[in-house]
């Protein structure tokens, strides 16, 4: 089952209110993404934590398979 | 949930390996494209470092380190007891020299060469052409 970058999107943007946030299929198979992610609440954060963040607001689709591998790209 | 007696043992190789990567295979041999950037980047840093291959028990040490660390992809590198990151997370903070900071070491000179077409070679063959500006 591939991911709905769309859905995806909508769940950073939920959990990190403000956020600018793009998702990106790395491999055309839909479960290999990339996420470029802007977002207030990073300030002062470390990356590992910035990028638990994310992971933590998609954590469902992590889950249930749809997600194989994201890379997170944080924008400053 | 996690084996308390395996987390318990991780922990101790956490706290006794000032630099420790839980990898997919062995430095020599890795097993994952992400687990060989990691050493590649670390061997660079010229660190010693300790590795563990994480593939003979990936999935208890997945809950250990989901336990212990919040985070259940391998790989996952560890400094003065903490976790820094992941592939990503490494590859970035070394090009930007947080890296050789956190190792205490100074930052290599082919690691800032090295970066850029290193990066762009990863880029994805739809992904249209890099844009500098605004980023």
């Amino acid at each position: 089952m591939a991911a709905d970058l769309e859905e995806l999107t909508r769940m950073v943007e939920a959990a990190l209110p403000g956020s600018e946030v793009a998702f990106f299929d790395e491999t055309g198979t839909g479960d290999h993404l990339r996420a470029e992610v802007r977002a207030p609440q990073f300030d002062g954060l470390s990356r590992i934590d910035q990028h638990r963040l994310v992971k933590a607001a998609v954590r469902e689709r992590f889950d249930d398979g749809a997600i194989h591998a994201l890379t997170i790209k944080v924008l400053g | 949930m996690a084996d308390p007696e395996l987390t318990e043992r991780v922990g101790e190789l956490i706290s006794q390996n000032p630099v420790l990567l839980f990898m997919k295979g062995t430095p020599s041999a890795p097993r994952c494209g992400f687990s060989m950037k990691t050493v590649q980047i670390l061997d660079r840093m010229g660190v010693e470092y300790g590795a563990i291959d994480v593939l003979p028990a990936l999935q208890p040490l997945r809950e250990v380190t989901t336990e212990l660390s919040d985070w259940e992809t391998f790989p996952q590198l560890y400094v003065d007891g903490k976790l820094l990151g992941g592939a990503d997370i490494v590859e970035e903070m070394a090009a930007s020299g947080e890296l050789a900071t956190a190792l205490g070491v100074e930052q290599p000179e082919e690691i800032a060469e090295e970066a850029a077409p290193e990066s762009a070679q990863d880029l994805p063959a739809q992904s249209p052409p890099l844009k500098i500006e605004g980023s």
